[in-house]
């Protein structure tokens, strides 16, 4: 499990993160949604130890991969790519199930350097993937994908979960992404858990604020 | 005479290589990996080694040689080893030189990607080894110009090695000291075979780097 509590990251006198309570359990994905700046990537990179936090704790039980927002390709062919982040044994066969887990097995020889946005993302993912860790934190894996590489990278992550059971903590802009993957969405509004809740529930009928506020802008941008 | 490979332009030429190939080997087996230190980490004084290491760029190499010189000779401290007219104290002296060039630009090619790179490792759980391995792999392009560029500084130096190498015939002699001494004694051929050589020296070892930086076209 992730558990988190009263976990906060300040920038000198800015407070940009005050999470009071936030778990994240084995078998569960947790998608969080919120405005530009609201600190989604910044929680995920605190806890993929990335970034230091200002105070207050959390703990991960189990191996944890994190895939951040801008992913860069090595300069390898894509399945080198995919062998170089593996461990373990049969990392040959781990990159070519991968490789075919997200389409990508037209590209395995090619070099990475020329894949499109689209196609990293879904190599990104494929790297992080590869590993089978028991948590993943996703930080808006399929921003740069057109629609079918969004599916892909979905259905992806969808069999990857049910395979092995991890816990998932996502991002994502996309009202309908989060309808899709969440089994809890989180509102995030400046630093702050505005709401929670499972998908339908929260996105039809926001109790807070801030969580009506940001459904509103959503609905108007859809 | 080129053609004829005169004996002691052989021998020349042998020094010259030897000591250019220490010198750039150990410059980039100390300063690289400093380099992506760097880079890397953030640690108290980071600023004042990147001014001390940018001082150390500028040093002229005459100046260099007269502290290695100091060091090395009969009453210093290191007297004791005998070294001084020695090519090993001329690659000490290349060192003292080039080590911090290789600093600076390992860390400049670095830092464009750096941050992206670690937080890609570090996503994906990779040790600092195989991060730091990342690093260099992902810019070994770039980070063969550094030591070509290593390699250049350290053929075409004089000063530093005449100091401390003594331009001795059949020991410390190199291509450039060689055609100091030619010129000055009014020998214009032998100076300007050697020069021809050093050229195809540095032509030889540029085409070996484009034949290294080529990069997969798939």
């Amino acid at each position: 499990m992730i558990e988190i509590k009263n976990l906060t990251k300040n920038y000198g006198d800015r407070a940009v993160l005050n999470i009071g309570s936030l778990t994240v359990k084995k078998g569960e994905t947790v998608v969080i949604v919120g405005p530009n700046g609201s600190g989604k990537s910044t929680l995920l990179k605190i806890l993929a130890g990335i970034l230091p936090k200002s105070g207050g704790d959390f703990t991960v039980n189990g191996s944890l991969y994190y895939m951040p927002q801008q992913s860069v390709p090595f300069r390898k062919t894509v399945k080198k790519n995919l062998i170089f982040s593996a461990k373990g044994e049969n990392k040959e066969k781990k990159a070519e199930n991968m490789l075919s887990l997200l389409s990508l097995t037209d590209f395995a020889d090619k070099n990475a350097a020329g894949l499109s946005g689209g196609e990293c993302q879904r190599l990104a993912l494929g790297r992080v993937l590869i590993n089978e860790g028991d948590f993943l934190l996703l930080d808006e894996p399929s921003s740069a994908a057109d629609i079918e590489g969004t599916e892909i990278i979905e259905k992806a992550v969808a069999e990857y979960k049910r395979k092995t059971g991890c816990g998932i903590l996502m991002t994502t802009h996309s009202p309908g992404q989060a309808r899709r993957m969440a089994d809890r969405i989180v509102i995030l509004y400046n630093g702050e858990i505005a709401e929670e809740g499972a998908p339908e529930e929260l996105l039809s009928s926001p109790k807070s604020v801030w969580g009506k506020k940001f459904i509103d802008m959503w609905k108007f941008d859809n | 005479m080129l053609l004829n490979m005169d004996r002691e332009l052989l021998q020349i030429i042998g020094v010259t290589l030897r000591m250019s190939f220490f010198s750039t080997l150990i410059s980039c087996l100390v300063g690289m990996p400093m380099g992506v230190i760097m880079a890397k980490s953030s640690f108290r004084g980071k600023r004042t080694v990147r001014k001390i290491t940018g001082t150390f760029m500028g040093l002229p190499p005459v100046v260099a040689g007269l502290i290695v010189y100091l060091l090395f000779t009969r009453y210093g401290p290191f007297g004791s080893l005998g070294l001084l007219f020695t090519v090993e104290i001329m690659v000490v002296a290349q060192c003292m030189l080039i080590i911090p060039v290789v600093i600076n630009l390992t860390e400049s090619i670095l830092s464009v990607n750096v941050k992206s790179l670690t937080e890609t490792a570090k996503g994906l759980s990779f040790s600092k080894w195989k991060t730091s391995l990342l690093l260099l792999t992902e810019n070994r392009f770039s980070l063969i110009s550094v030591v070509l560029t290593a390699f250049g500084r350290s053929i075409a130096e004089v000063g530093a090695v005449s100091l401390v190498g003594g331009n001795i015939q059949w020991k410390t002699r190199v291509m450039t000291t060689a055609i100091m001494l030619e010129t000055n004694k009014g020998n214009f051929t032998f100076a300007l075979a050697l020069g021809i050589v050093l050229l195809l020296i540095s032509l030889a070892v540029n085409i070996l780097a484009s034949f290294l930086t080529r990069e997969d076209r798939v």
